[in-house]
């Protein structure tokens, strides 16, 4: 009797184990679909120029915003809200995020050209033309996007073509000098994307332009 | 009918010439810089990344733990990441002119660094990082991420 005894317990811890093991891959599955264990931070850092935009953490159980330099929130799970924010050290900053921070590429490099009346450009921003092909040179830039813009004035079908057509005439003039055609990608805004915002029909010297951005 | 036979080719090589043809799959970014292991991985086949790379809408990113690398995208977004991470770039629309702004990316590990290009000035709810625990909307901004 005693060794049936044994024998039925050892098998029942058995089974309980096997089905113990039996159940980890779905818990693992579980989790990885589910995200339980993908704990997420975020931390705002200012930009470049000083200034610090802002960000939005959210998932479906809560909502944080944050705008102040250096503000961190955690969130643990897609089931937990995000915490609300602290101010993170320098060091526990680049501690964690030294590696991403180290390899981040110089922000693109933008150039303005101003046109007097159609195509022409002012001269000074024929000048310009010679800063832009040393940065071309000194990026080995094979990145360089040319963005004709116009004013409002006139209708939109006019002022794509004139954007284009401006956008065109800085290309040409960054070939002949030796740039590669497939580095160079034009693209024309119309009046959509004006730098300084103005009403329909308004002639705004700052808006016609063509942005060269050196990548 | 012969007139429209001599036509067409000069319509199609007008339309290649003026640059109106455009491509279906236009990139999305550059690498700029990369060191250790990195991988773009595009339908499914991976490419060590290199220097001027190109990254699609579509394609994942992924660093070894060795591996960083660093992409600026054609709003200016600049994107880096440290070792041991892991991103997909899930949609990429960058065409002011047409209102088309969107730029969304998934992170599932590692440590990647954000700082807003011209998508979010003009379309503020336009940029947005997905992780597995929350949803990043960036405003114009320099923003690092960790998922771990």
């Amino acid at each position: 009797m005693p060794n049936m005894n044994s024998k039925s317990h050892v098998h029942r811890e058995g089974v309980t184990i096997w089905k113990a093991l039996g159940l980890m891959p779905v818990l693992v599955f579980l989790i990885v679909v589910l995200g339980c264990g993908k704990r997420t931070m975020v931390v705002l850092l200012p930009d470049p120029d000083g200034t610090t935009g802002q960000v939005i953490v959210s998932n479906p159980v809560g909502s944080v915003t944050m705008n102040s330099p250096n503000q961190a929130t955690s969130t643990a799970s897609a089931r937990t809200a995000p915490k609300s924010p602290v101010v993170m050290e320098e060091e526990a900053i680049q501690s964690i995020f030294s590696g991403a921070l180290e390899i981040q590429p110089k922000p693109p490099l933008h150039f303005l050209l101003y046109f007097r009346e159609e195509t022409t450009l002012t001269s000074a921003s024929s000048g310009l033309i010679p800063e832009i092909l040393q940065a071309i040179q000194e990026r080995d830039s094979t990145d360089i996007s040319v963005v004709g813009h116009t004013d409002t004035t006139g209708n939109k079908e006019y002022n794509m073509d004139l954007s284009r057509r401006r956008a065109a005439a800085v290309q040409s003039l960054l070939l002949e000098n030796g740039v590669q055609p497939d580095h160079v990608k034009t693209t024309s805004h119309g009046e959509e994307n004006p730098l300084v915002k103005t009403g329909d029909n308004v002639s705004e010297p700052k808006n016609r332009r063509v942005e060269v951005v050196v990548r | 009918m012969k007139p429209m036979f001599v036509a067409v080719p000069f319509i199609i090589l007008g339309l290649i010439v003026t640059g109106e043809c455009r491509a279906d799959t236009e990139h999305a970014g550059v690498v700029k810089t990369v060191e250790g292991a990195a991988m773009i991985v595009r339908s499914g086949s991976p490419t060590a990344a290199t220097v001027n790379a190109k990254v699609n809408m579509g394609d994942h990113v992924q660093t070894g733990s060795d591996g960083k690398i660093g992409m600026i995208f054609q709003d200016d977004t600049v994107v880096s990441m440290g070792p041991n991470s892991k991103i997909v770039i899930e949609d990429y629309l960058f065409e002011p002119a047409e209102k088309k702004l969107s730029f969304v990316t998934r992170m599932f590990k590692g440590t990647v660094s954000f700082l807003s290009g011209q998508i979010t000035k003009l379309a503020p709810e336009g940029a947005r990082v997905e992780t597995p625990s929350a949803t990043i909307g960036m405003r114009g901004t320099h923003v690092l991420v960790q998922v771990d």
